[in-house]
Formats: structure tokens, C-alpha cells, sequence
């Protein structure tokens, strides 16, 4: 049994302290932070409690499970960002880059003290697979709300699209990853690739938001 | 194997469309043709799950909603295209028409509550039967015009086919037949395949319109 909770507050306090030391500058960094820890958190106990409900197995709670529940997690806490705060693309950016990296920390945090971490070979591989996923997803969120967000015609329609992609892309890279032999690999590299295509594309076609 | 070629095909065709989608937007810079590749795009997206989950463990994903997500957001982005593409006359235009979506729409929607899941059911019926409210209405409209804003009939029918395929491929899978040609949920899909790929020269004719 892993108690993720007491993880939790062995993380966070140090950086609550950070947080209080740092001042309201440094404030918004240090709450995605947190709240991409807190929403790895929360998402562990969701996802056991679907995984009971739907009685499904691992593959089926890795695969179909996790990446809803996971992805709608991170999106909460930015939603409610955008709604009270109304901030401007740029600071959407920084914000769910940080929450992703928040989330993926914490989630690489309790898959080392569930598994240990001698294989330091597979540690690498894992944390820039897993970790870059994260970031990917976010930046699917993050960037594309940014655009979303501008436009009022397609605040709905944009954001449950952008849900439906980042998902996606998640179960994509669990289903891989879950089926083992070649396709893992394949799905390690997956993130990666997307980040380079991103930022390639990005540069290509001039988009000034993804600058 | 039918259902992984029926799915391939349909991932590859909704893809290239979605791109041609996205090439006309980055040339023309028109909203509809943005919300026509965001539609094809995430459609692309649920299906490319759908696709390796049946390579990969050969049967289809059962019990959450990962597919099905995108495809709820790809039904909200031809909504979003379709409110789009109306005009303000044509969102006054009233007929009786319109309320044969409804009385075709919700006996479908019971059968699929009786044997699939209530959330996704509900949800998805609820946009494309408002999708094909638009549609319907758009039609009617659109053949009471002279000249070039009549070409937008084309739109509204390859909307309407799309919904109308979607409804029969949805109550095909409630009767399952078998994994083999016989069976006509593929034929369905096929067609709604081949219909996804003609909502991009008809959009053309409804943004020139």
C-alpha cells in the first residue's frame, strides 16, 4: 500500500514554505504546482473508484480509466483560473506547463516508491516518456485555450475539443505502453516526437501564440 | 479484421480531410473552414483510439469514454460550424419541417438507452439531433434562395446524411450481426466514411455562398 497523501504533504510543505518566503510575485507558479499535485492525487482515488465501479482490470483502468480521469483533473483548476481570473494567453501558457509538470513529478514521486528506482536506464526512459506526456498534454490545453479562450464562438466547442485531444493523445500513449514489446518504445519516444512537431511547426507556420 | 479496415480507412480518409480542412483555413484564414477541420480532426482523433485498441487487443474499448469524448467534441464543433455558416435570416426562418427531427431522433434515442450507456447517449443524440434541427432548417432555407447562397443545400444535405448514417450505424451495433461484410454496420460505415470526405467541397460551396 502506498499512502500518496502523507507523499503529498512530504512534498508540498517545503515548497508551501517556498511559496511563503518567495512572496505574491512567484504566487501563481507555486499554486499550479500545487495543484498539479493535488490533481495526480485526487485522480489515483477517482480512478480506483471507477476502476470498482466498471470492475475493470488493469489494461482496461490504464488504458480507458486513467486518461479521462487524469486529463479532466488538470483541466479543473485552469478552468477555474480562466473563469475567475480572466488572465492574459501568455500567463495560460506558463500556468498549465507548470501544472503539468506538477502533476507528472508527483505521479513519477509515487511510481518510485512503489517500484524502487535501481534501474536508472529505465527511470530515464520512463521519466522523459511519461514526464514529456504530461507536458504534451498540457500543451495541447494550455496553448490551445489560449486561442480558445479569445474567441467566443468557440469557448465550448474549443474546450471540449482540446478535453477531447489531450485525452486522446493519454490513452494513446497508455494503450501502447500497456501492450508492451515494440509499441512501448513507440510510446516512449511519442511525446518526445510531438514536442519536436510542435515546436517545428510552431516555427514553420508563424503562429504567434505558440512563440 | 473487416472492423480494422472499416476503421483504418475511416481514420486515413477523416485525416486527410481534416488536413485539406486546415490547408484552406491557413490560405483563406475563414472561421468555417477552422471549425471544419477542428470537426474532422477530433473525429480522426476518437477513431485513431478506437483503431489501436481493436489492433492491439482485438475487440473495441467497453468501459469508459475515451473515444467517445472526442467524438462529443467533434458533434460540438459542427454544431459551432453550422451556426457558423447560418445567417441571421435564416436563424428566423421557422417551418414545421424541423420537428421531424425530433419525432425520428428520440424513438432512437430510447433504443439506445435500452441497451447502451445513458450518459454518452444522451449527450450525443442531444447534439446531433440539434445539428440536424440546423440542418433540416438550413435546408428549407437554402432551397428558397435564387443564385449562389442556394449552393448551401449541399452542406446542409451532406450534414443531414452524416447524422442520418450516424443514427442507422448506431442502431446496427444495438442489433450485432456478425464481423463479417453481412453485416450492415460496415456498410454504413463506409458510407459515412465517404460522407465525411464530401463535407469538404460542400463546405467550400457554402463558404463561396
Amino acid at each position: 500500500m502506498t499512502y500518496i497523501e502523507n507523499i503529498f504533504v512530504c512534498i508540498a510543505a517545503p515548497l508551501l514554505v517556498a511559496a511563503l518566503c518567495m512572496g505574491k510575485r512567484y504566487a501563481r507558479a507555486f499554486f499550479f504546482c500545487f495543484a498539479g499535485m493535488a490533481a495526480c492525487l485526487l485522480s489515483a482515488y477517482i480512478n480506483t473508484f471507477f476502476a470498482q465501479v466498471y470492475n475493470a482490470d488493469m489494461i482496461n483502468a490504464t488504458t480507458q480509466i486513467a486518461p479521462v480521469v487524469e486529463e479532466i483533473m488538470k483541466l479543473l483548476p485552469l478552468l477555474f483560473y480562466l473563469l475567475v481570473f480572466e488572465p492574459k494567453p501568455e500567463k495560460i501558457n506558463i500556468s498549465v506547463l507548470i501544472l503539468a509538470a506538477g502533476f507528472a513529478t508527483f505521479e513519477n514521486i509515487c511510481y518510485l516508491t512503489q517500484n524502487g528506482a535501481a534501474n536508472l536506464p529505465f527511470l530515464l526512459i520512463r521519466g522523459f516518456g511519461t514526464g514529456a506526456m504530461h507536458i504534451v498534454c498540457g500543451a495541447i490545453a494550455g496553448y490551445g485555450l489560449a486561442y480558445v479562450w479569445q474567441r467566443e464562438w468557440l469557448k465550448i466547442a474549443g474546450t471540449a475539443g482540446l478535453l477531447g485531444a489531450a485525452v486522446t493523445f493519454h490513452a494513446i500513449y497508455n494503450l501502447l505502453i500497456a501492450y508492451g514489446g515494440t509499441a512501448q518504445y513507440i510510446a516512449y519516444a511519442l511525446p518526445i516526437l510531438t514536442i519536436t512537431a510542435g515546436i517545428g511547426a510552431g516555427k514553420l507556420l508563424k503562429i504567434k501564440y505558440l512563440r | 479484421m473487416i472492423e480494422l479496415i472499416d476503421n483504418t480507412l475511416q481514420f486515413v480518409i477523416t485525416l486527410i480531410a481534416g488536413i485539406g480542412a486546415g490547408v484552406l483555413y491557413y490560405k483563406g484564414r475563414k472561421q468555417a473552414y477552422f471549425l471544419l477541420s477542428c470537426f474532422l480532426g477530433t473525429f480522426s482523433l476518437g477513431t485513431l483510439y478506437w483503431t489501436l485498441h481493436v489492433l492491439l487487443f482485438s475487440h473495441s474499448p467497453q468501459i469508459f469514454y475515451v473515444s467517445e469524448l472526442a467524438w462529443i467534441a467533434s458533434s460540438l464543433f459542427l454544431l459551432t460550424l453550422e451556426y457558423t455558416l447560418s445567417t441571421p435570416e435564416e436563424r428566423r426562418f421557422k417551418h414545421p419541417a424541423v420537428w421531424l427531427v425530433p419525432i425520428v431522433c428520440i424513438p432512437q434515442l430510447i433504443l439506445y438507452l435500452a441497451h447502451g450507456d445513458i450518459l454518452f447517449n444522451l449527450l450525443i443524440c442531444g447534439l446531433t439531433m440539434a445539428a440536424a434541427w440546423y440542418s433540416v432548417r438550413g435546408l428549407l432555407y437554402a432551397r428558397r434562395q435564387s443564385g449562389k447562397p442556394r449552393d448551401m443545400q449541399y452542406f446542409h444535405i451532406v450534414v443531414l446524411c452524416i447524422i442520418a448514417l450516424e443514427y442507422c450505424l448506431w442502431t446496427a451495433s444495438c442489433f450485432w450481426v456478425s464481423d463479417t461484410l453481412t453485416n450492415p454496420y460496415f456498410a454504413f460505415d463506409f458510407l459515412l466514411t465517404a460522407a465525411m470526405f464530401a463535407l469538404l467541397p460542400t463546405t467550400r460551396k457554402a463558404v463561396a455562398a
